[in-house]
């Protein structure tokens, strides 16, 4: 022992102050979050000295005989801003001498003894490792025993998935329903596989024997590809804006979602569309149209809810990295990699480190285009225009080059001809009011400091002007704050008089809707503007906004004067009337000639054709390894961690990462490779959702240790298992699924179906698939069927919605495009516009689903919106009015028997029953109301109208 | 056969309380709101939160820092939030005196300059507390902080905790609502469940920008049935269903198409009573001018407060109350023009005094609690050197009133400038556990499992502040 005098049974001095002060000091400021009993913050506990010595997670709290080094001691100092202790009140300069003192003597501490186990943990401890946990096994490999598994009634089984179901069922002494209806399972395969509804006469005309005909040409057609992109989009959390504080609109988002819709459509292998989502940027493309593709593939990366205004851009950073790493292992692994960040994984074979070491790939790639901008900016990158657009867009540069230059040379022109001296008093007072656009003078303007009016040089504006004498630099501003008629976008023009010995760097503050510059004015040359003014640029503002213009003398080097500002917006532009008149120039009229080209680059940038671009991510110039960020702060960094993947997953004999590359490629190659435990098996659980109404795994996000195992753990590897070897092929493991006798069971009762109930007691949840699932339809499917039946929809396949192409995303038009969006389009639902901070409204009451994250299930509440909805929207209203109309159009002969017949068919895929019959022909002959009178078909649009209300309208049977 | 644990393991909700997997079976059948108690003593039964967007100016109008006025204009060196989350370092600023005259109010001698001069008349209700500090420099993610206890990440807003811990206590009415909510600065994060079931969802009532005469609960009316028309088509429905309802029978699908039936009959009494509830013309002619209603700057928001007042009355749980725009530079934001902020008071001071005098001569004011503020205070320097202040999320004060906290009382302060909290320090976190503890909710079991753990409004953080409580 170090400690001088630690002799038992004898008080040293050093002791003495432990006990008399430095005890009750930490018992009173530190144990309530570092004790055994109460918390322990930052696993760092104070209650006993090993506690300290060992530290918590930034490791020894304090080095006995140094202060200076002391971690404690720079934590209560409050001197470091990530880390003041203790949190709510700094303690006193006392108390602080108390501990430095004792950290000086030695730290002397007596307290050997570990008091009592700390407050019982709410998570008993568990095993977590990979072994333990079922989803981290490799699939087995089917052998024939497993493979097709023994049955007594080998009747029933139509494929092997069959004999696994039945297998189960038999082994609990149940057996399976009868098969579906012909009328209940044609509305299954409809909607399941496209989305959409059968038409009445399809539901009329199926023929339950013939399945596999109307299955191929489902799959074959656009709807499947919609459907089931949606699927896809939902668990990549695809939006067409950020959302959040300061919501940026993706203007080339719609390329994602055409990716998505037209991989699915022609056939891409789900594994080559992980590997593209993940590094498409970095494979090869031997076409231009796989080159777009890909690079397209990675704005699954960019795609989050990033907060782009967060200020602390290191910060940003992370959340961004965080963001992609969560998401990736949602939707491809099940896995919640998130909560790695600050802690190793509570329940799942996953390390602070393996996090950091997938962190370190995603921080070598860059996702937004810089990381100084005040509202930062995702990437966007060029794509491969094809050769005639190619063609038209060279021309255009060439265009720009040639107008570029001689507006170098003309500008080179005119500062040759600019007078050297001060004595240029050009044009004499002007008034405010005759100048257009909205004028300051600097009579208007807040003034703090000393300044000085003055009418020495005459080109003022206004009664004269101010200048700050050249004194007192950094003590005089003047603020002008204009009133903004209305939101737009104003070029900021600041006249000023100028003479030898002004300043050349007055600085000058803006603070726009969009976010703040800082500029300079040189003073010293004459306003090249009419000689009054200089031109600062163009920025937005807000009508009743904050926006204003600040012009200081701090740090400038000669006199500061200060005339007036003037905002012109667009409308009062003079330039614009000037430009056209100067369209022949005089032959020495440089100024207009310089003003006439840069309207005319301006003019040729703005017009078609324009270089397509596209969302998504590219190398960073600086690829290399992230450190442990401790707790996730960006500010307390831990040992470097190598690339790399989830070491409990590792997979022998894959490449390692390079230093030069950020290991996206290899990523991509671990995560689809055939031994990967998790990735197949996440994707058919499911597609196997999406078909039976429940995974195998029912958690389908979760496939950790909290999540649930699956019910048929031997057909999942044996699906995952032919799967892979099928080329991981959608299409093909759908029309497997489909085709299952599994999947065409019956989901309710039919007259005389026995023993449902003693079924349905045994087996309530429906683990061992008895039964098909009675599923509820998404908002899409409600939708679409709705559009469907009303013959109102826009079967328009792929290409964007939102025309966002040119909008500026730091533009009123961008601002306004998602807060003012108005939602007319009557396409499927996947192309309605998916901002994140407004939505249909549709969308918003039926699956308040969040498009901020991964979306496995939608959630299935009932609520009140809903039913609102259903009984009081114009667009419920509306459609069933088409529908009546539409049905007024049937056969004039048909009788309202027919017409009855047809709706129930369109809307629920069945012939009424007689009691609906009777109630839905009593409405229809009700009295006409008064005052006003109710026509015949108005009455059936009510009739339509209640149809789609209810609660069979949502179910799929 | 379903033991708890299976329960727990199966339920959609999944982990939790077995008050939970009761409110989930509720769900079921259309109930999830129904009343449940808490986990502590109640002192409040509701909350009107009063958001002031943008961030009010604490030196300008509730902490008073003599020492503004004496080193006016002087240059020094601040720790500027905006300045540290860029470069990492302070920067030199000149400093501002208040706009607005201090002075001390009512028996409890509590400060208050004249920004407010309806409110300093109600000192003595007031819990002052000026030691708030929080997170997010910027609007966006200051705002989504304050309502959903993170700055970036998609997490459930207050009212849907609250909601979802306690239920509602009117049937016929939304559990949480807010009143002209903005699209900006979070939008409808700011009243969003994210992963909590949807029926905790805030029911917008109207937008920013709306008058408030116009706010109502959206889809409430059919515009083109007379109520004959709506009766017989209602009476429809309800036959349709009962066949539908009879054909499920046996089937194991009954309680799925109850929770839909039932969804109408709600909605069919929310109809019925919502339209009341808002309507303000049976409000006595005295009440309206309480609350400033019919007078130019004070209209707008004196009917909010009072549709506030009407829906506590009626069991809401959880009524906010917007006073913003949809700019990302909201109301209180005066960069460059604090004189500005006298403009924003004159629309808000009388209404919120109204509404607090009218709650206390109803009765109302003892289980309801009151709150006040914007998502981050201003700095007491000269933006840029110039006329306006910027944000100040490190120190900064807000008010709460009523139920369950001291009145006439101060907590909490700044350093001599007003800039840093530095005593009595209340993260937001903090006072989001203090606003649970009032409702009967322990902030650190109030947790909703999602994505493999349990999440909290106050994450890992979060102390109740019992300073405050009365």
């Amino acid at each position: 022992m170090l400690i001088a005098g630690s002799v038992p049974g004898e008080a040293s001095p050093g002791l003495e102050h432990f006990e008399d002060k430095v005890r009750p000091l930490l018992v009173e400021h530190c144990y309530e979050c570092h004790s055994a009993g109460h918390k322990i913050k930052g696993g760092l506990r104070l209650d006993h000295r090993a506690g300290w010595e060992t530290g918590g997670d930034s490791g020894p709290a304090l080095t006995p005989g140094d202060p200076a080094t002391s971690l404690l001691l720079r934590a209560i100092s409050y001197e470091d801003r990530d880390l003041k202790m203790p949190p709510k009140q700094k303690l006193s300069a006392g108390q602080t001498a108390i501990l430095r003192d004792w950290i000086a003597a030695g730290a002397p501490d007596p307290r050997e003894e570990v008091p009592g186990d700390p407050a019982p943990a709410r998570i008993p401890a568990r095993d977590i490792s990979a072994a333990a946990l079922w989803s981290f096994q490799p699939p087995a490999v089917p052998t024939e025993e497993t493979r097709r598994p023994r049955v007594k009634d080998t009747a029933w089984p139509r494929d092997a998935i069959d004999h696994h179901i039945l297998a189960e069922l038999e082994q609990a002494g149940l057996t399976a329903v009868p098969d579906a209806p012909p009328e209940a399972l044609v509305r299954r395969l409809f909607f399941d596989l496209t989305g959409l509804p059968p038409s009445a006469e399809e539901v009329s005309n199926f023929n339950a024997e013939a399945c596999g005909p109307l299955v191929d040409r489902l799959l074959a057609s656009e709807a499947f590809a919609e459907r089931w992109a949606q699927h896809w989009l939902d668990i990549t959390r695809f939006a067409e804006s950020s959302g959040g504080g300061r919501t940026l609109p993706f203007k080339d988002a719609w390329r994602f979602r055409d990716y998505v819709i037209e991989s699915i459509h022609r056939e891409v292998p789900l594994d080559q569309m992980i590997r593209e989502h993940l590094a498409g940027d970095l494979l090869p493309a031997p076409t231009t149209a796989d080159r777009t593709r890909q690079l397209t593939a990675t704005a699954f990366l960019a795609l989050g809810p990033t907060n782009y205004e967060e200020q602390d851009k290191g910060v940003l950073r992370m959340d961004i990295i965080d963001e992609q790493l969560e998401t990736m292992g949602r939707s491809f692994m099940g896995l919640t990699l998130g909560c790695a960040r600050c802690h190793d994984h509570k329940f799942d074979p996953v390390t602070t480190k393996d996090y950091y070491a997938l962190a370190g790939i995603f921080r070598s790639t860059q996702t937004l285009r810089d990381y100084t901008s005040n509202v930062a900016h995702w990437v966007d990158l060029p794509l491969p225009p094809g050769p005639a657009l190619e063609e038209a867009l060279q021309q255009k540069d060439r265009q720009l080059a040639s107008l570029q230059t001689e507006l170098q040379q003309i500008t080179a022109l005119i500062k040759t001809q600019q007078p050297m001296s001060g004595s240029l008093t050009a044009g004499g007072p002007a008034a405010a009011a005759d100048l257009p656009g909205l004028v300051l003078d600097d009579s208007a303007a807040r003034i703090v400091g000393d300044w000085k009016p003055s009418t020495t040089y005459r080109n003022y504006i206004g009664q004269g002007y101010l200048h700050d004498k050249k004194a007192e630099k950094g003590t005089c501003t003047a603020t002008f704050i204009p009133s903004i008629p209305e939101t737009g976008r104003y070029e900021v023009r600041v006249a000023y008089t100028p003479a030898p010995g002004r300043a050349t760097n007055v600085p000058v503050h803006i603070l726009h809707a969009d976010g703040e510059e800082d500029l300079s004015i040189d003073q010293s040359v004459p306003p090249p503007l009419d000689g009054r003014f200089v031109s600062l640029g163009t920025f937005r503002f807000e009508k009743d906004g904050a926006g204003f213009i600040l012009i200081s003398n701090e740090g400038t080097n000669g006199i500061v004067t200060l005339d007036a500002i003037q905002l012109l917006s667009g409308k009062d532009r003079p330039s614009a009337q000037a430009d056209r008149a100067a369209e022949i120039p005089a032959d020495l009229d440089a100024p207009a000639r310089q003003k006439q080209l840069q309207a005319e680059i301006k003019s040729v940038q703005n017009k078609p054709p324009f270089r397509p671009e596209t969302m998504g991510v590219q190398e960073d110039a600086e690829p290399g390894d992230c450190p442990v960020h401790i707790r996730g702060s960006i500010r307390n960094l831990g040992p470097i961690v190598p690339r790399g993947f989830i070491r409990a997953a590792m997979i022998p004999g894959l490449p390692a990462i390079p230093p030069g590359q950020s290991g996206r490629l290899q990523l991509a190659q671990w995560m689809t490779h055939p031994k990967h435990p998790l990735t197949a098996r996440v994707m058919i659980n499911r597609i196997w959702m999406h078909l039976f109404g429940e995974g195998l795994v029912r958690s389908v996000d979760n496939f950790g240790a909290s999540g649930e195992t699956p019910t048929h753990p031997q057909l999942l590897d044996h699906l995952a298992h032919d799967f892979i070897h099928d080329g991981w092929s959608l299409k093909k493991l759908v029309r497997r699924l489909v085709l299952t006798r599994t999947y065409q069971l019956a989901g309710s009762p039919l007259p005389g179906t026995a023993s449902w109930s003693a079924r349905q007691a045994a087996d309530p949840d429906n683990r061992l698939l008895w039964r098909a699932h009675r599923r509820r339809l998404d908002a899409n499917a409600l939708r679409d069927a709705i559009l469907t039946v009303s013959g109102q929809i826009d079967r328009r396949f792929l290409g964007p919605n939102v025309q966002a192409g040119t909008v500026d995303p730091n533009s009123t038009e961008a601002q306004t495009l998602e807060y003012s969006y108005v939602f007319t389009d009557l396409r499927r639902s996947v192309y309605s516009p998916a901002f994140r901070n407004r939505r249909l409204e549709f969308f918003e009451n039926f699956d308040f689903a969040d498009i901020n994250g991964p979306i496995g299930q939608r959630t299935r509440a009932t609520i009140v919106p809903q039913a609102l909805f259903f009984l009081n929207h114009p667009f419920i209203i509306g459609q069933s009015q088409s529908t009546a109309r539409r049905l007024a159009g049937l056969p004039p002969s048909a009788p309202e028997q027919e017409r009855l017949d047809w709706l129930w068919r369109s809307v629920l895929g069945r012939t009424p029953t007689d009691a609906e019959r009777r109630q839905a022909l009593d409405y229809l002959t009700l009295p006409s109301s008064r005052p006003v009178p109710t026509t015949e078909e108005a009455r059936w649009a009510q009739l339509v109208q209640t149809l789609f209300a209810t609660a069979d309208f949502r179910f799929l049977d | 056969m379903t033991t708890r644990r299976h329960l727990l393991k199966t339920t959609a909700c999944g982990f939790g309380s077995l008050a939970l997997a009761a409110m989930c079976q509720n769900q079921a059948s259309g109930q999830p709101l129904f009343l449940r108690p808490g986990h502590v003593p109640a002192r409040a039964k509701r909350v009107i939160f009063l958001f002031m967007a943008g961030g009010i100016s604490q030196v300008d109008s509730f902490d008073y820092k003599p020492r503004l006025a004496k080193e006016n204009g002087n240059k020094r060196s601040f720790d500027d939030a905006r300045s540290v989350a860029k470069t990492g370092k302070g920067a030199e600023q000149r400093v501002m005196q208040s706009l607005w005259e201090f002075r001390q109010r009512g028996q409890s001698g509590q400060w208050a300059s004249e920004l407010f001069p309806h409110l300093a008349g109600l000192m003595d209700e007031l819990c002052v507390v000026k030691g708030m500090h929080t997170e997010g420099v910027a609007h966006g993610p200051a705002t989504l902080f304050l309502h959903t206890g993170t700055t970036n990440f998609i997490r459930p807003s207050m009212g849907s905790w609250i909601s979802y811990g306690l239920g509602t206590e009117n049937d016929n009415l939304p559990s949480f609502v807010s009143i002209s909510p903005s699209l900006s600065n979070g939008g409808p994060r700011n009243y969003s469940t994210a992963f909590l079931p949807p029926v905790f969802q805030g029911t917008p009532l109207g937008r920013t920008g709306q008058p408030a005469a116009e706010a109502t609960i959206r889809n409430l009316n059919n515009q083109i049935l007379s109520s004959g028309d709506k009766n017989r088509q209602f009476g429809l429905l309800r036959g349709l269903h009962q066949e539908q309802l009879h054909q499920a029978a046996g089937s194991g699908h009954q309680e799925a198409v109850e929770a839909v039936i039932n969804s109408y009959e709600l909605a069919w009494r929310l109809q019925a009573n919502a339209p009341d509830v808002l309507d303000l013309a049976g409000e006595s002619a005295a009440t309206q001018s309480l609350y400033g209603i019919g007078q130019k700057p004070t209209d707008n928001f004196g009917r909010q407060c009072l549709m506030a007042r009407r829906l506590a009355e009626s069991g809401v749980r959880y009524i906010q109350v917007n006073y913003t725009d949809n700019s990302n530079n909201p109301a209180w934001d005066q960069h460059g023009n604090m004189p500005q902020h006298k403009n924003h008071a004159m629309a808000v001071d009388q209404p919120v005094a109204g509404l607090l005098q009218d709650l206390k001569q109803r009765g109302l004011l003892e289980d309801t609690l009151v709150w006040f503020g914007s998502e981050f205070g201003r700095t007491p320097y000269a933006q840029d050197n110039g006329t306006g202040r910027d944000h100040n999320p490190l120190g900064f004060t807000q008010w709460l009133a009523g139920a369950g906290v001291k009145p006439g009382f101060s907590y909490g302060e700044t350093d001599e400038f007003g800039h840093l909290a530095i005593a009595g320090k209340i993260h937001m976190h903090d006072l989001h556990a203090t606003i649970l503890h009032l409702l009967g909710l322990d902030h650190e079991r109030l947790t909703f499992r999602h994505a493999g753990r349990d999440f909290r409004l106050t994450d890992v953080h979060g102390h109740v502040v019992k300073e405050i409580l009365s």
